[in-house]
């Protein structure tokens, strides 16, 4: 890096008198007069789609408000689409009767379809889809690797190993607190074979994840391959594959409260987060205090990780995909992104769950197929693009 | 300290005391006594491996030394009785005010996220996020890219930049921090000579306190007011360029032969290099006929 400079300068030949004010290039290359010819490391980027155009990003206060408006109508829309007839109009009555507003309740079934199975079941899809989005964008950033996604560190094979446990048990109605349980486990043992002394670094807790996310897949699929049969086998892979079919308003409740809590830590935490881009020691020399920074906010964005794999399983692609996708739109300052990412994330659940439920009808796709099929076009069209992260 | 929080503050002067620190158990700074001069550009001179990295990190602060301290004369803007500054170990410092006091540009700085320019100089304002508006963030950072005249870059994506435009825009980054004390790791990095002059010209003229690591003899030898020569960890001159940069010194601590001349119009020194002295492994020495030192001293 360092050795050419000296040489333009003041070569062994004696060269020209320094402070000669040097006219112009004097060589062909034809760049600007600030490019710098000799540095062609990053020009092959120069070009790619979408590469040198100037960018100008859409206000926040509008995004934010569309997709505010978006999710809203999604909710609303997708509460009504099923079976049984029904339309927004029955939607904002029962909603309003349960609110103890003075309106026409609806039939008691009719409303029972509503209030209790699919209000809850999209609503949850809303929070875990939220909580994705923001889990990965965080761990995206605090990696600085831009293929991480919320289970990076193990969170979700580990819960696996607990639902899967539990459900061949018989003991279905442990299975949030067993998934919970089993990923904060994965959580620590990750950090453990990750950590050196005091430092968290950012590659090493990539590749702990990774051996711990084998072990656990791999007794995962020791426990199923040894006992499961049957029913158990179904209700296994549809946890595996991450359902919403479950949702309750208590899951409603779980996903719900982390997302509004660890978005608000997240809220403040924005600035902190950008700081990251160019490094540890750029972060540190903008004040930041880096290890603590980082761990805070992994262990926090892994309990949120872990209360949505309780509520949902482990779906895959809308934390990878949506933080990038989004920040085509926002840029990626996390003021901007973070709030965006967490609504266009909610309106990506609520959609593919609605989609799982109802293209088959009455059979149901566990929503996690759904959300691969949709993820990995968008990522093929985002890495087409060369827009998101600068993929090498 | 009663530094908890306030506005910026003020670097008045910087002093090295005894300062060494260890890296993988060996010392790779040891008893490093120097005071920079204030609002001067200070070159921090040496060949790799002498150190000149280590000491920036813990001139800004980023890592305690292992022995002795890295003291700053600080100007707490709010003391109501009178401006007088305070000596502190620049470590202890706290965080964000010190971020608005010190900047650090680095090396080699390079991200993965699609930053435009205009944000990753905005990230120089991080530090002073709750001290400051949009409005006036918006013109620091604006300001501080027209003083690198990269006013132009604004909207382009980082990553499309070329190697020089990305120095730049680092340094409107650190100059977004709107720093008191400027701390420079190889500011002139892939920057041709014409932005050489001018990066350097820029840092000197702005008469903030600065120290620059250089490997650029005749860039230090014309820019800086100050030079601190580094081998091994240890301090071996410390000076104006003028008196520190002899012909001795260069083959001493670089091993590496050369004349010494004096600049016809500035009066600075120009060192040229014949080639590396005898028993250093490198080609012998350049053909006499390519000296020509009488010519430039004419």
């Amino acid at each position: 890096m360092t050795t050419t400079q000296p040489a333009r300068t003041d070569g062994p030949t004696g060269g020209r008198p320094w402070g000669t004010r040097v006219p112009a290039r004097l060589d062909a290359s034809g760049a600007g007069q600030h490019d710098d010819p000799h540095d062609d490391r990053h020009d092959e980027r120069r070009d790619a789609g979408g590469g040198t155009t100037a960018r100008r990003r859409a206000p926040l206060t509008l995004l934010v408000g569309a997709g505010a408006l978006v999710l809203l109508a999604s909710v609303l829309v997708a509460v009504t689409l099923g079976a049984s007839g029904l339309g927004v109009a029955e939607v904002v009555r029962s909603v309003g009767t349960h609110a103890g507003l003075d309106v026409v309740p609806l039939d008691r079934l009719q409303d029972a379809i509503v209030w209790q199975i699919r209000l809850p079941r999209v609503l949850t899809a809303a929070a875990v889809g939220a909580g994705l989005a923001l889990a990965g964008a965080v761990m995206q950033s605090l990696t600085r690797n831009p293929l991480a996604d919320p289970y990076l560190l193990g969170l979700s094979s580990g819960a696996s190993v607990g639902a899967v446990a539990v459900l061949l048990l018989g003991l279905g109605v442990l299975l949030p607190v067993a998934a919970f349980v089993g990923a904060l486990a994965a959580l620590l043992a990750s950090l453990a074979l990750a950590r050196t002394g005091a430092a968290l670094s950012p590659g090493r807790a990539v590749l702990a994840g990774l051996a711990v996310s084998q072990l656990c897949a791999a007794l995962t699929s020791f426990v199923i391959f040894w006992t499961a049969q049957g029913d158990s086998y179904r209700e296994i892979l549809t946890w595996l594959m991450g359902s919403l079919a479950g949702a309750h308003w208590s899951s409603v409740g779980i996903a719900g409260l982390a997302v509004l809590v660890v978005g608000t830590v997240l809220a403040a935490a924005a600035g902190r987060l950008d700081a990251f881009a160019f490094g540890d020691t750029a972060a540190a020399a903008l004040g930041v205090a880096v290890d603590r920074t980082r761990w805070t906010l992994l262990v926090l964005v892994a309990v949120l990780t872990g209360c949505l794999v309780a509520v949902s399983g482990s779906i895959g692609f809308v934390g990878l995909v949506v933080p990038h996708a989004v920040a085509t739109l926002t840029g990626p300052s996390h003021r901007r992104l973070l709030p965006v990412a967490a609504l266009a994330g909610a309106v990506v659940l609520v959609w593919a769950d609605t989609l799982a439920r109802t293209v088959f009808e009455p059979r149901e796709l566990p929503v996690g197929i759904v959300t691969a099929l949709i993820g990995v076009p968008v990522f093929a069209v985002l890495l087409r693009r060369g827009r998101g992260p600068a993929w090498a | 300290m009663g530094l908890t929080d306030g506005p910026a503050l003020r670097v008045e002067g910087l002093h090295l005391a005894g300062v060494g620190a260890r890296l993988g158990g060996r010392w790779v700074l040891d008893g490093v006594d120097a005071t920079p001069p204030p609002g001067r550009l200070t070159g921090l001179l040496g060949p790799n491996g002498a150190g000149k990295s280590t000491l920036l990190r813990l001139l800004a602060g980023l890592r305690a030394p292992d022995a002795g301290a890295v003291l700053v004369d600080v100007l707490d803007e709010r003391t109501a009785d009178g401006p007088s500054a305070e000596r502190h170990d620049v470590a202890r410092l706290p965080r964000r005010r010190r971020a608005r006091a010190v900047a650090l540009l680095e090396q080699e700085s390079t991200s993965a996220v699609p930053f435009t320019v205009t944000e990753v100089v905005a990230l120089g304002r991080i530090p002073h996020r709750g001290a400051s508006d949009a409005t006036r963030d918006a013109a620091v950072v604006a300001a501080s890219l027209a003083a690198v005249d990269a006013g132009h870059l604004a909207d382009r994506p980082w990553s499309a930049l070329s190697g020089g435009e990305r120095q730049r825009v680092h340094i409107a980054r650190a100059l977004a921090q709107e720093p008191t004390l400027l701390l420079l790791d190889e500011p002139t990095n892939h920057l041709d000579v014409s932005a050489q002059l001018t990066t350097l010209a820029l840092v000197r003229d702005r008469g903030t306190t600065a120290v620059a690591a250089l490997h650029d003899l005749n860039l230090a030898a014309a820019w800086c007011d100050h030079v601190l020569v580094l081998s091994e960890g240890r301090l071996v001159a410390a000076g104006p360029p003028a008196q520190v940069l002899t012909p001795e010194l260069v083959e001493a601590v670089w091993g590496v032969r050369c004349e010494v001349l004096v600049h016809p119009r500035t009066g600075r020194p120009v060192i040229a290099f014949d080639g590396p002295a005898p028993g250093t492994g490198g080609p012998s020495s350049a053909p006499a006929s390519r000296q020509q030192p009488a010519e430039v001293l004419r």
